[in-house]
């Protein structure tokens, strides 16, 4: 969905107000993040799984494991797939059916920060090369639509990678077999975080709500990996950013991805 | 569907079935109502190892809007697993299974939410399950009455579900995942308690004339089971801070 | 409350039998009174009615509400309600009688996303409701904020004879108005009362079935607390 309802012109009015004060209208700083609660382990038939609210938006990731064939030209590496659904029950808006360019762009985004970070050791992921690798699939469902789901689904699926269990395969004439009983944790290199901003005028705002949303110019999401690197980018809305405007948010990017990197670490379980 | 051989003791001699249950008794079922901050009405469930989510808007303007009806307003449910629901990761494409389970959802509401009042509008169901485990379609109508009822749609009255079924040549209440592959006969049933009709039935597998009529009567039994947590979840949202 | 007439009812509830009239959500089944609406029931007299707890606004005629422009074709504005029907506002009614559709531009006056305090004209269920604006306390809202409650809430908010928006507005010295539907403009000149104004609206939408809301709006407006 490209725009959630529409926003009555006086909130319009007075989020623009007060950010030439410094303020919004929820009270936050203008680099300040909503509270964010992150459950894992929500879905025990999974093999790993998350709930993250961020704000009043609500994200449920699922992480399923399986073995696969490889991809053709990648036959060392085992498959990594993120994928992101907003539910219907999540916003008025949210209409059932094959997802629109919102929903793949959204997809893509959160699939990108994770493989580009090289959260998870593909190369370790091999049963038998060229023949069978296990696959990892991120599943995130929104559940509730208030703005921001970049970041929500990109908690989400990194805290159910990270507390995921994987379960052990044997290849018995070339057919993975399952071995009961015997899990192991994933091989993590590196934990990304995603912080989105909006521009609304000259002000740049962390973490937009809905009503930010809907008033903003531009916004661009930017995923660093737990060394300050960025490893992902993507720019988004119908206006442009200055130069100094991007390396604020890329600052921005960093030190407040190290916050929500300890608060990810900790829900690792 | 149906007798399969398995290691897995379905009914032991003690009249224990392969989870601990009775055969009268169901999994452990709890429902929260307006767990959604968007939705206009919303229930969590969690039925046995079932968990799902149900969301429901309207009334509201029908897109397209050659479905709208000028006499009175239509129901719409959607069904939808996770792909992370079930054992093998599912397709998050809708399957011709969640189809017609969506179909016979809405079918078993229907009666119930009085939609004449609201001439042109929609009333959209929308339940996803969350994980599966054996008796969705009930749980998730469970859900979705307590939700519509959340919303404040019209109801004569609630739809309580819960499936019924045989395993071991013995009728049993609440088929739950390894009974309905292992077991002989599972039947899904939706019942509006206090109008005593019922309105979703659904039978896999073959019982005899006299077994079809157990297996109705522990079905209502458990439906009514259902329909006090039902009510419960509504008054811990709404009565809870009463001053009566 | 401590009629022993008033009762806590979920749809399907059975809430008395006999030669009893059936008001607003309730139906006659088999000589059986029902409710249709989480609610509370209340028998009055010869008839039986349940005070709805949740559910949509649905428009009736005469009632104030407040509306949110979401489009216009050249003749008509329509306005969100917060119902599941919406609202028109015909250019005519605030044009004149002389409006001329070829240069009569409606943008001038009402665009998307305005505010308008609005009266219901009339609404059978076969059309979407006509709405009006032209009237001394009605028209464009220029200045406050939008807070909506639960429609099932609005005379709560407004109490008996109007004393529990007063003794808000005195308290913060804000100007409210309350739309049947649900949706609130408090403006106030003070952020401070604009605050507590729009904080005991809240506590009214969240308790407004307890016993002696008034008292505790009262005691919470007084508190010197932030």
């Amino acid at each position: 969905m490209t725009s959630t309802s529409i926003l009555d012109q006086l909130k319009r009015n007075k989020i623009h107000d007060l950010l030439e004060k410094g303020e919004r209208f929820d009270g936050r700083r203008l680099d300040e993040p909503r509270p964010l609660t992150i459950e894992t382990g929500i879905i025990p038939k999974a093999d790993g799984s998350a709930r993250v609210r961020l704000g009043d938006t609500e994200v449920v990731t699922g992480v399923k494991i399986q073995p696969d064939k490889p991809f053709p030209d990648m036959g060392d590496k085992g498959i990594f797939i993120c994928t992101a659904e907003i539910l219907p029950l999540a916003h008025p808006t949210a209409e059932p059916g094959p997802p629109g360019e919102d929903v793949i762009e959204l997809a893509r985004v959160v699939d990108r920060g994770i493989r580009e970070s090289g959260m998870i050791d593909l190369s370790q992921l091999v049963l038998q090369k060229d023949k069978s690798v296990i696959g990892i699939f991120a599943d995130n469902s929104v559940t509730d639509h208030d703005g921001n789901l970049f970041d929500a689904c990109a908690y989400a699926s990194t805290a159910a990678i990270l507390s995921c269990k994987i379960p052990k395969w044997e290849m018995k004439d070339d057919v993975p077999t399952l071995v009961e009983g015997q899990k192991s944790s994933p091989p993590i290199t590196t934990i990304p975080v995603s912080i989105t901003m909006a521009r609304i005028g000259d002000h740049i705002i962390v973490d937009p709500n809905a009503d930010e949303w809907a008033c903003m110019d531009a916004r661009i999401t930017i995923t660093t990996n737990s060394n300050g690197s960025i490893c992902a980018l993507q720019k988004g809305g119908d206006d442009g950013f200055t130069v100094e405007q991007l390396f604020k948010c890329s600052e921005l990017a960093i030190s407040i991805g190290a916050k929500i990197r300890k608060q990810i670490e900790q829900a690792r379980g | 569907m149906g007798g399969r051989e398995s290691d897995l003791v379905l009914l032991d001699e003690n009249g224990i079935r392969c989870d601990g249950r009775r055969v009268d008794e169901t999994r452990k079922i709890s429902i929260k109502a307006g767990v959604l901050k968007n939705a206009n009405g919303s229930a969590y469930i969690e039925f046995g190892d079932n968990k799902i989510l149900a969301g429901v808007f309207g009334p509201r303007d029908v897109h397209p809007k050659h479905m709208a009806d000028t006499d009175t307003g239509i129901l719409r449910c959607r069904y939808h697993m996770s792909p992370f629901s079930v054992g093998e990761r599912k397709n998050p494409a809708p399957s011709r299974r969640e189809i017609e389970i969506g179909k016979v959802i809405k079918e078993a509401l229907r009666p119930a939410v009085m939609l004449e009042k609201f001439p042109r509008t929609a009333v959209d169901v929308f339940v996803e399950v969350l994980q599966a485990d054996g008796g969705t379609r009930c749980a998730a109508l469970d859900a979705a009455s307590v939700a519509l009822a959340d919303a404040g749609i019209p109801m004569r009255d609630m739809v309580s579900a819960c499936a019924a079924g045989k395993v071991a040549d013995t009728i049993i209440l609440d088929v739950n995942n390894e009974e309905d592959q292992a077991g002989q006969a599972d039947m899904p049933m939706g019942y509006m308690p206090n109008l005593k009709k019922i309105t979703l039935l659904q039978l896999d597998g073959v019982l005899t004339p006299d077994e079809f009529k157990k297996c109705v009567e522990t079905g209502i039994e458990g439906c009514k089971l259902v329909y006090e947590i039902q009510k419960q979840a509504l008054k811990d949202k709404f009565f809870a801070n009463g001053g009566e | 409350m401590a009629d022993s007439k008033r009762r806590y009812v979920i749809p399907g509830d059975v809430i008395t039998t006999g030669p009893y009239r059936p008001e607003q959500n309730v139906i006659l089944e088999d000589k059986k009174i029902i409710a249709t609406t989480v609610g509370i029931s209340e028998i009055y007299d010869d008839t039986v009615k349940v005070i709805p707890l949740t559910g949509m606004y649905i428009p009736k005629s005469q009632d104030l509400v407040i509306g949110k422009i979401v489009s216009h074709s050249s003749l008509s504005w329509e306005a969100d309600i917060n119902s599941c029907y919406v609202g028109m506002l015909p250019a005519s009614d605030v044009f004149g009688r002389n409006f001329q559709p070829d240069t009569d531009e409606l943008t001038s006056k009402l665009k998307k996303g305005d505010l308008i305090a609005a009266r219901i004209v009339n609404f059978d269920r076969s059309r979407d409701p006509l709405i009006t604006i032209a009237d001394r306390d009605l028209g464009k809202i220029d200045s406050g904020e939008l807070v909506k409650i639960a429609p099932s809430k609005v005379p709560r908010l407004i109490g008996k004879h109007g004393t529990m928006i007063q003794v808000i507005e005195m308290a913060t010295n804000a100007t409210i108005t309350i739309g049947q539907n649900g949706l609130v403009v408090v403006a106030c000149d003070n952020p401070d009362g604009l605050l507590k104004a729009k904080k005991a609206i809240q506590m009214v939408d969240e308790q407004a079935h307890m016993a002696n809301l008034t008292d505790k709006v009262k005691e919470m407006l007084e508190s010197n607390s932030e």
